[in-house]
């Protein structure tokens, strides 16, 4: 069935705030803030019914520059407070964003339970394999060899791999996506958002001041192979995990899996037993009737 | 007689603890004041379990202290649980005598009860109910039997609980009962100790938990989330939410950790609900960095904290009243945290209302601390009459306001309107960061400045709140006793017994424990000269955040000692007459030269 054509009452610029960024010029999270406009302009929600939150990192000023409800929170811990959010009202449309270091390392333990507990959200994290805010330490996608400030004689440890590690946990969207290619980044941000329960989606984001010469914007044009081209087919979750092997070695764009038939979120789950358990309230002043000892 | 303390000890599987909830039933049925605490070895199931019940014709504040009756269905049991079940030489002994100890020979080192009985308690259930399952039903005879207990409604709470499994098992429960009660009929109390009847409430009295009662409480606010992670001695919190909250429209986050159940409450609140969650020292240490953007974000949020003894895991199911420093302190930064404390399952309701009343109204983290005693212990609770609140609720923007909206707009009671996503005109950035009227990042000093001042500033008003402090007596007595949290309750006894017995000496006892509320201390020490704060902490924390604020006249001293090491109220009262001695100047007698 096709869908109904939605008038686009918003244009991208209705999502820029009038705060100036204060990000490096040539930091790729330019890229990813005109990116996300796009993708919500396209979207067309209003934007006092987005919340867009963050944790801390030069990636996660990003709400910050748009008009939704912002909240740039603590380190590592959007994605809780986005499931509060979205559990509290789930009319709004609810963003993530951050940095590697942010969603991996501080704050990677809440990711397994956020795509488990598939809350309809939006993870966009802006992976540049460097901790950016802080100048330039290990990220825990950091390649291992890298030379860092705290790593001065090469890193000892393997890289972790979030769109492995995202479908491995069972993840219904993944996909990965780069400033490099904006007009693809913003398709890949609508269609995630679009896409109704929890989706990821990692933007190789180069951070020009403290990344690698051959991690930038413009080797990302030359190394870019968008899925489409190779073939992939997105509702097959091992092709994707093949694909995905080859995360810091590739540099693969598009959308890795979407899963086609979506499991009911858990905010929908939510409202349905809301709905159903309603007619069950005592008054609130009553309710504790249920300890008197008749 | 119209008190009585049973304490009752046996294994896992002896079924004593359900004996209690029994007993508890039926005094609260017929009308009684009851208070019941529970009691485990470590294991998670089996090991040794106590309880206590306290039944009583007046209000009582406390679980009591000496047993009345002191049940052993086996001595290794009963002795494991030490103090928590002291016995004199007035207690009634009852044991099971197929422990083969002779009543002269009961392992009680320096008592010697006079009243003690060797019961076939095993025999007996075996030859009512075919089953020495029964123990416990026996236990209920022997003691409906020799205090005049509520037998009616005992035999009805044990058809309740029994008829779901049929007939059969209620008659052969209600023969193990009959049988108890016959052998106490057979073997008479040297001197008879009947309980008086019960005032009139039958049907009426509550029975409940403070954890219960915090999250009912918590839902009467219109509190719609609750987001955390399991930890004793406060999970009961979060099931309560798990069970009821869906009804009223809300939810329930079990987290996958305390740091994502705070958070999630926090989103919660951005998102305009009212939210909560709950927890124990361990997850108070993990919550600290989020409670500390709720502070700088102004957002309305209420946490529980049920003290348990610490530091880290430290006594799990034992209370102590050693978190306040962190309940207050733990925080980096200038931020100011209200800290409120119930003192009983009866008022943590109080406490729970005011807590999210705060909260909405000065858009502030609220900090309920709890300890493991108000919040496990179950007490008879009257109806609460609910039309005396009234239910703050965080004040919008109006259509005006939003038309240029300031979310931390500098006003009079530096109180600035709230907006939400989804109303429209209210967007605004919400951060740790610091920010300027309208939320947007700063690093300005100034501007800092400013902000802080408006988040101590809106919380004056709250350090003048008589009604959160509990103040008794002489308003010029010259000793004072201070406490706390559950151990108000025992000083609420020792007040009176001290007042009874000519001691002139005030009661202060402290709701709100954070901010310290210097004037209405200094007014309260004035006619001060000597006495005690009383708590249950190893450094005795609240005295010593006294000193911090306020001049606490030279002769109040701290008595104080670690968790699990429950403070009596005999001993509150000996430490009073002798802050009381140490007043009077001795006379001058004349020497003669
Ligand atoms: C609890 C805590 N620990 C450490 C920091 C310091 N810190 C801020 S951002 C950051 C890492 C930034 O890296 P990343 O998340 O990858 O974001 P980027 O700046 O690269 O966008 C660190 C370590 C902090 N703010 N809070
Ligand atoms: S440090 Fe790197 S990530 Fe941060 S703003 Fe500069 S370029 Fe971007």
């Amino acid at each position: 069935m096709k869908e109904p054509t939605v008038l686009p009452t918003y244009q991208a610029k209705d999502f820029k705030s009038e705060l100036k960024p204060i990000w490096c010029p040539g930091c790729g999270d330019f890229g990813v803030l005109q990116a996300i406009y796009r993708a919500l302009a396209a979207v067309g929600r209003a934007p006092h019914e987005i919340a867009f939150v963050s944790g801390i990192g030069c990636s996660s000023r990003i709400p910050g520059y748009t008009t939704a409800y912002g909240f740039n929170s603590v380190h590592g811990r959007a994605l809780p407070i986005a499931q509060g959010i979205k559990l509290a009202n789930p009319d709004l449309l609810v963003l993530v964003a951050g940095g590697d270091g942010d969603g991996f390392s501080i704050g990677g333990g809440h990711v397994p339970h956020a795509i488990r507990r598939n809350i309809d959200l939006t993870y966009i994290v802006m992976d540049n394999q460097i901790y950016g805010l802080t100048k330039g330490q290990l990220s825990p996608t950091s390649p291992k060899g890298l030379h860092t400030v705290t790593s001065d004689l090469g890193s000892l440890e393997e890289p972790v791999n979030p769109l492995l590690y995202t479908l491995a946990y069972g993840a219904g969207f993944v996909a990965q996506g780069t400033p490099a290619d904006m007009a693809g980044l913003a398709d890949i941000i609508e269609e995630a958002i679009r896409y109704p329960g929890f989706s990821l989606v990692n933007v190789q984001s180069p951070c020009v001041t403290f990344g690698e010469d051959d991690n930038q914007v413009k080797a990302h044009r030359a190394a870019m192979k968008p899925l489409s081209s190779i073939g992939h087919d997105p509702t097959n979750r091992i092709a994707a995990m093949d694909l995905a092997q080859q995360y810091g070695k590739a540099l693969h764009t598009g959308v890795f899996f979407k899963n086609p038939s979506p499991p009911p979120t858990y905010d929908a789950l939510v409202r349905e037993r809301q709905r159903s358990l309603a007619e069950k309230a005592v008054p609130r002043e009553r309710l504790l009737d249920m300890f008197v000892q008749k | 007689m119209d008190d009585l303390v049973i304490g009752m000890a046996g294994s896992g599987g002896d079924g004593i603890v359900s004996a209690g909830e029994s007993l508890i039933a039926a005094a609260a049925y017929e009308g009684y004041h009851a208070m019941m605490t529970k009691s485990f070895g470590s294991q998670v199931r089996g090991g040794e379990s106590s309880c206590r019940v306290r039944l009583s014709t007046r209000r009582v504040h406390n679980p009591g202290s000496t047993l009345d009756v002191a049940v052993a269905l086996n001595w290794e049991d009963f002795l494991r649980f030490g103090a928590e079940l002291p016995v004199s030489g007035s207690t009634v002994v009852i044991y099971e005598s197929r422990t083969g100890v002779a009543p002269d020979k009961i392992p009680l080192v320096g008592v010697a009860p006079k009243e003690v009985f060797a019961v076939p308690i095993s025999d007996i259930a075996k030859q009512a109910a075919g089953t020495e399952k029964a123990k416990n039903t026996v236990v209920l005879g022997l003691i409906a039997g020799w205090f005049g207990i509520a037998r009616e409604a005992i035999l009805r709470g044990l058809r309740k609980k029994f008829i779901k499994k049929g007939e059969e098992l209620v008659a052969s429960n209600e023969r193990a009962f009959t049988m108890g009660e016959q052998w106490a009929r057979e073997h008479p109390l040297q001197t008879p100790r009947m309980m008086d009847k019960a005032a009139s409430h039958a049907g009426k009295k509550m029975l409940i938990d403070g954890n219960d009662m915090c999250a009912a409480a918590a839902i009467f606010s219109g509190c719609q989330f609750f987001g955390g992670y399991p930890i004793t001695p406060s999970t009961e919190i979060m099931q309560f939410f798990t069970r009821e909250v869906w009804k009223y429209g809300g939810a329930v986050l079990q987290a996958e950790d305390e740091i994502a159940g705070v958070g999630a409450a926090l989103g919660a609140s951005i998102a305009g609900k009212k939210a909560m969650t709950a927890t124990s020292g361990p997850g108070l240490s993990l919550k600290t960095e989020i409670m500390g953007l709720a502070s700088i974000a102004e957002l309305p949020l209420v946490i529980v904290d049920v003290q348990r003894g610490g530091p880290s895991t430290g006594l799990p199911t034992k209370p102590e009243q050693a978190d306040l420093f962190a309940a207050a302190f733990s925080a980096h930064g200038d931020v100011l945290r209200p800290v409120l404390a119930p003192t009983s399952v009866a008022d943590t309701f109080d406490i729970t209302v005011e807590a999210f009343n705060l909260a909405e109204k000065y858009q502030t983290p609220v900090l309920i601390l709890s300890d493991q005693e108000v919040a496990q212990r179950k007490e008879t609770v009257d109806p609460i009459d609910t039309a005396r609140f009234t239910v703050i609720d965080r004040k919008l923007p109006t259509e005006a306001e939003l038309k240029d909206y300031h979310r931390f707009k500098l006003t009079e009671d530096h109180v600035s309107p709230i907006s939400h996503p989804g109303m429209k005109g209210g967007n605004y950035q919400g951060a740790g960061i610091e920010h300027n009227e309208s939320g947007n990042p700063t690093a300005s000093g100034k501007m800092h400045a400013t902000m802080n001042d408006k988040r101590f500033k809106k919380l004056k008003p709250l350090q003048r709140r008589r009604d959160l402090h509990r103040i008794e007596g002489n308003p010029s007595a010259p000793l004072a006793l201070v406490a706390w949290g559950s151990v108000a309750g025992v000083a609420k006894e020792a007040f009176d017994r001290a007042v009874a017995e000519g001691l002139d000496v005030k009661l202060f006892v402290p709701l709100l424990v954070w901010p310290i509320a210097e004037e209405i201390y200094r007014d309260f020490f004035a006619s001060v000269k000597g006495g005690i704060v009383a708590e249950l902490s190893h450094q005795g924390q609240l005295y010593r955040m006294l000193r911090m604020y306020v001049d606490v006249p030279a002769g109040v001293t701290s008595f104080c000692r670690s968790g699990a090491n429950p403070i009596q109220p005999l001993e509150v009262v000996a430490k009073l007459r002798e802050a009381s001695m140490a007043l009077q100047t001795p006379p001058q007698i004349p020497s003669e030269e």
